[in-house]
C-alpha cells in the first residue's frame, strides 16, 4: 500500500526558525521541498544564512570530518545507552557551544589519535617489510655464510630467476674487466626458481660495480636502513627479535586506542551527529522562503502523521508556527514522493519491488501480490522436502542471529519461500529426488513431477501463468479505468479478451469445449486484436497480431515453473544413482552430498531469479507503473 | 525403435539445444555489458536482472517444442 501524502505549507515568525526545524527532524516525516520549486503563484523571497550562520556553517563542516575521522580510527564497541541521554542535551545547545566543543574534542583528541594510528601503520608496515626481507635473506644466508667479513669489502647479494641465471656469466666477465681479479661471485640455486647470488668486492669500486649491475638491469638486494652495514646473520637474527616486539607494541597501540574510545567514542558520537544535524537544519534555512518577520516551509508529509506534526510544533515551537495543506495540482502529481507502508508479513518484499523502481504515486502497489505469488513460484520450482526443511532451518537462524535489517528482510522472504518448497514437496512426494521414496516410500499428495504425469504439471504450470497474466490485466484495466486514461484501458482491454479467446480456441481444438464454439471465439480474438490494435493507429493492423503472440509467449514463459523444477529433479536423482553405483560408500555418500548441496543451491538462486523474473516481465508489464521517488523526510541523523 | 523415433527424439534435443546455445550467446553479451553498467551505476542491478533474463523465454520456448515432441512420441508409442 503507498502511505497516502499531502503537501504542507509551515509558516511562523523568523524567531521561531530554529525550534520549528529543531521539531521537524526530531519527528523525522516532512520531507522539505525548495519553496522556489514549489509553483509560480507561490514564489516568494527565499531566505538565506546571515554573515554569522555562514561562518558557523564553514565552521561545522570541516568539524564533522574531523570527527568522522576519529569515529574511523578509535574501535567500536562504545554504544553506551547513554549516548541518546547526552544527544538530546547536545540538540538542545547553541550552535556555537557545540562547535566550541568539537573543537576542544579535536584539539585534544587529534594529535593522541593521530599519533597512535600513525604509529599503528608504521608498526603493521614494519612487520610486512621484514617479513618480506627474512624470506629473501633466508635464501641468501647459506651462501653468505661462505665468506668472511673483510675489512674494506662491500658485499651485494643477488636474487636471480632461474631461467635467466645465465646472466651471472656476464656478470663474472664485466666485473673481471672493471677490477680484474679483486673480487669473489658465488652463485647457488635457492629454489625452484631463484638463484642466489653474492658478490665481493672492493669498496672504492663500489660506484663501478653498481653502475654495472644499473646497465645490466640487476638489482642488488637492499637492506632497510638500519639494518645497513650488518653482516647477513646478525640481520636475520635483529630481524627475528624485532618480528617478535612488533606484535607486542601493535597491540599497546591498539589498547591506547581503545582507552583513547572509552574516554572519548561517546563524545565523538554524539557531537558529530548532532553538528551533522545542525548542518542538515542550515541547508533546509536555503531552501526556506520568507519575509522579513516570517518563513515559510514547503513540505511533503504521510497525511497520517500530520497531528504528530501540529503537537510537536505547538509544544516545542509555540503557537507563532502554523500547518496547513496546499491542495495538489495534477501537474505535481509527479513530484510526490512514495513511502510504502504494508503489513509485517508483505514489508519484507518491498525491496523487491524498489529493486526495479518504486511504483508512481497514486498507482497500485505490488508489494502484496508478490509476496503472495513469488513464494508460491519459489515452491513451485523448488518443490522438494529436505531442501525446504534446509531453507527453512537457515532462514530461522538468521532471524534468531542477525540483526541487519536487509539479511532480516531476505531471511523473511525465504520463510516463506521455504514453506511452499516443503509443501510443493508433500504434493509431489519429493525428499532428495526420489530418495523418500525408495528410503521411507514417501508418496506425493498430488503428482509425481516425472513420467506420465508430466503432462499435468505443465498444465498447472500454464494455467498458472494464465491467471497470473489475466489478473496483471484486470488490474492494468482497473487502473485505466480509475485515471480514464482511454487507450490504455483500450490496449489492456483488447489484450485481456485476445487471451481469453486464444484459450478458448485452444479448448476447441483439444476437444475440452465443442466445435460450434469455434466461431465464437474467433470473432472474439478478432474484438480483442482490434481494441490492443487501436492506440497503434494504422500500424495495428500488423502490431495487433503479433502483441497477440506476445500474449502467448509471455504465458507459455510460465513453462519455466515446471522445467526448471524437473531439471532439479533429475539433477537429485543423478546424486542418488551416484551413490549407488560408487563402490566405496563413503565415498557414493560424499560425491551425492556434494551434488545435492549444489543442486540446492543452483534451486535456490534459479528459482529466486526466475520468480522475480516471471514477475518483473510477464505481471508487472500489464499494470505496473513505476517512476515514484522514494520519500525521504528530514530527520536526525541519530547516534 | 525406428527411424522416425530417432530423428523426432534428436528434433526434441535440437530444439532445446540450439534455444540453449541462443539464450547462453545473448546472455553472456547482456551479462557483461551489463557487468560494466553496474560497476558505474548499482542502482541499475533490477533492470539489469530483467534485460539478463529477458533471453530466457528462447530456451523455455525451446523447452516447449521438445517436450510436445517427445509428448508426440509417447502418444505415438
Amino acid at each position: 500500500m503507498l502511505l497516502p501524502m499531502m503537501k504542507i505549507q509551515i509558516v511562523g515568525s523568523k524567531e521561531k526558525l530554529e525550534a520549528t526545524l529543531r521539531a521537524m527532524q526530531r519527528l523525522g516525516s516532512v520531507q522539505i521541498q525548495d519553496v522556489a520549486e514549489h509553483g509560480q503563484a507561490q514564489v516568494l523571497p527565499k531566505l538565506s544564512l546571515d554573515a554569522n550562520a555562514l561562518q558557523r556553517r564553514d565552521q561545522i563542516n570541516p568539524l564533522v570530518a574531523r570527527l568522522g575521522s576519529f569515529a574511523a580510527i578509535l574501535p567500536p564497541g562504545i554504544k553506551a545507552p547513554e549516548h541518546s541521554r547526552a544527544y538530546e542535551a547536545a540538540s538542545l545547545k547553541s550552535a556555537e557551544e557545540l562547535i566550541a566543543e568539537a573543537k576542544r574534542v579535536v584539539d585534544e583528541l587529534g594529535p593522541k589519535s593521530q599519533a597512535l594510528a600513525l604509529r599503528g601503520d608504521e608498526l603493521q608496515a614494519e612487520q610486512a617489510s621484514l617479513t618480506r626481507y627474512q624470506a629473501t635473506l633466508r635464501k641468501v644466508a647459506p651462501l653468505a655464510a661462505e665468506f668472511p667479513r673483510l675489512a674494506g669489502y662491500e658485499t651485494a647479494a643477488l636474487l636471480i630467476e632461474r631461467r635467466s641465471a645465465a646472466v651471472l656469466d656476464l656478470v663474472r666477465q664485466k666485473l673481471s674487466e672493471i677490477i680484474g681479479d679483486n673480487f669473489e661471485l658465488s652463485a647457488r640455486h635457492v629454489d625452484e626458481q631463484t638463484t642466489a647470488a653474492i658478490v665481493v668486492f672492493p669498496t672504492e669500486q663500489s660506484a663501478r660495480v653498481n653502475a654495472l649491475f644499473g646497465r645490466e638491469n640487476i638489482t642488488p638486494l637492499r637492506l632497510p636502513q638500519e639494518l645497513a652495514g650488518a653482516s647477513l646473520t646478525d640481520t636475520l637474527a635483529t630481524m627475528a627479535q624485532r618480528l617478535a616486539e612488533i606484535p607486542r607494541d601493535i597491540a599497546r597501540v591498539e589498547d591506547d586506542l581503545r582507552q583513547l574510545a572509552a574516554s572519548w567514542g561517546s563524545s565523538v558520537t554524539v557531537l558529530r551527529a548532532a553538528l551533522t544535524d545542525r548542518s542538515a537544519q542550515m541547508e533546509v534555512v536555503g531552501m526556506a522562503g520568507g519575509t522579513r518577520y516570517t518563513f515559510v516551509l514547503v513540505g511533503w508529509m504521510p497525511r497520517r502523521d500530520l497531528g504528530d506534526l501540529k503537537e510537536a510544533l505547538q509544544r516545542q515551537a509555540g503557537p507563532e508556527v502554523l500547518v496547513g495543506e496546499i491542495k495538489v495540482g495534477r501537474e505535481e502529481m509527479k513530484q510526490v514522493p512514495v513511502a510504502l507502508a504494508n503489513l509485517p508479513p508483505v514489508r519484507p518484499f518491498e525491496f523487491l519491488v524498489a529493486l526495479v523502481a518504486l511504483p508512481r504515486y497514486g498507482a497500485l502497489d505490488p508489494t502484496p501480490l508478490m509476496a503472495l505469488f513469488m513464494p508460491l513460484f519459489f515452491g513451485l520450482i523448488l518443490g522438494d522436502i529436505a531442501h525446504g526443511l534446509l531453507l527453512l532451518l537457515c532462514a530461522v537462524v538468521v532471524l534468531r542471529l542477525c540483526r541487519n535489517q536487509t539479511y532480516r528482510s531476505l531471511a523473511q522472504v525465504m520463510v516463506l519461500c521455504g514453506f511452499w518448497s516443503l509443501l510443493f514437496g508433500f504434493l509431489f512426494g519429493e525428499f532428495l529426488g526420489a530418495l523418500g521414496r525408495q528410503l521411507f516410500d514417501l508418496k506425493p499428495l498430488w503428482m509425481e513431477r516425472s513420467g506420465a504425469t508430466i503432462k499435468s504439471l505443465f498444465a498447472f504450470a500454464l494455467a498458472l501463468g494464465a491467471a497470473h497474466v489475466l489478473l496483471g490485466f484486470a488490474l492494468g484495466i482497473w487502473e485505466a479505468l480509475r485515471v480514464k486514461a482511454r487507450k490504455v484501458l483500450s490496449e489492456r482491454l483488447g489484450k485481456f479478451i485476445a487471451l481469453i479467446a486464444v484459450f478458448w480456441l485452444v479448448a476447441v481444438v483439444a476437444g475440452t469445449l465443442p466445435r460450434d464454439l469455434t466461431t465464437p471465439g474467433i470473432a472474439t480474438l478478432i474484438v480483442g486484436i482490434a481494441l490492443l490494435s487501436i492506440p497503434m493507429g494504422w500500424l495495428g493492423g500488423i502490431l495487433g497480431p503479433i502483441e497477440t503472440l506476445g500474449l502467448i509467449s509471455n504465458v507459455l514463459s510460465y513453462l519455466r515453473l515446471a522445467a526448471i523444477g524437473l531439471s532439479s529433479f533429475y539433477l537429485a536423482e543423478v546424486a542418488n544413482r551416484l551413490y549407488g553405483v560408487a563402490t566405496n560408500v563413503a565415498v557414493g555418500a560424499i560425491v551425492a552430498g556434494l551434488l545435492h548441496a549444489l543442486n540446492l543451491a543452483m534451486g535456490i538462486v534459479s528459482a529466486t531469479i526466475q520468480s522475480l523474473r516471471l514477475h518483473y516481465v510477464e505481471f508487472f508489464s500489464n499494470f505496473y507503473e513505476s517512476g515514484g521517488a522514494s520519500f525521504r523526510p528530514f530527520k536526525q541523523s541519530g547516534v | 525403435m525406428d527411424i522416425n523415433t530417432g530423428l523426432l527424439a534428436i528434433g526434441a534435443g535440437l530444439a532445446v539445444g540450439l534455444a540453449a546455445l541462443a539464450t547462453g550467446w545473448a546472455q553472456g553479451r547482456i551479462g557483461s555489458a551489463g557487468a560494466g553498467a553496474l560497476t558505474e551505476k548499482p542502482e541499475l542491478f533490477g533492470s539489469i536482472l530483467i534485460m539478463l533474463a529477458l533471453p530466457e523465454t528462447l530456451v523455455i520456448l525451446g523447452f516447449a517444442v521438445a517436450a510436445m515432441i517427445i509428448l508426440l512420441l509417447k502418444a505415438g508409442g
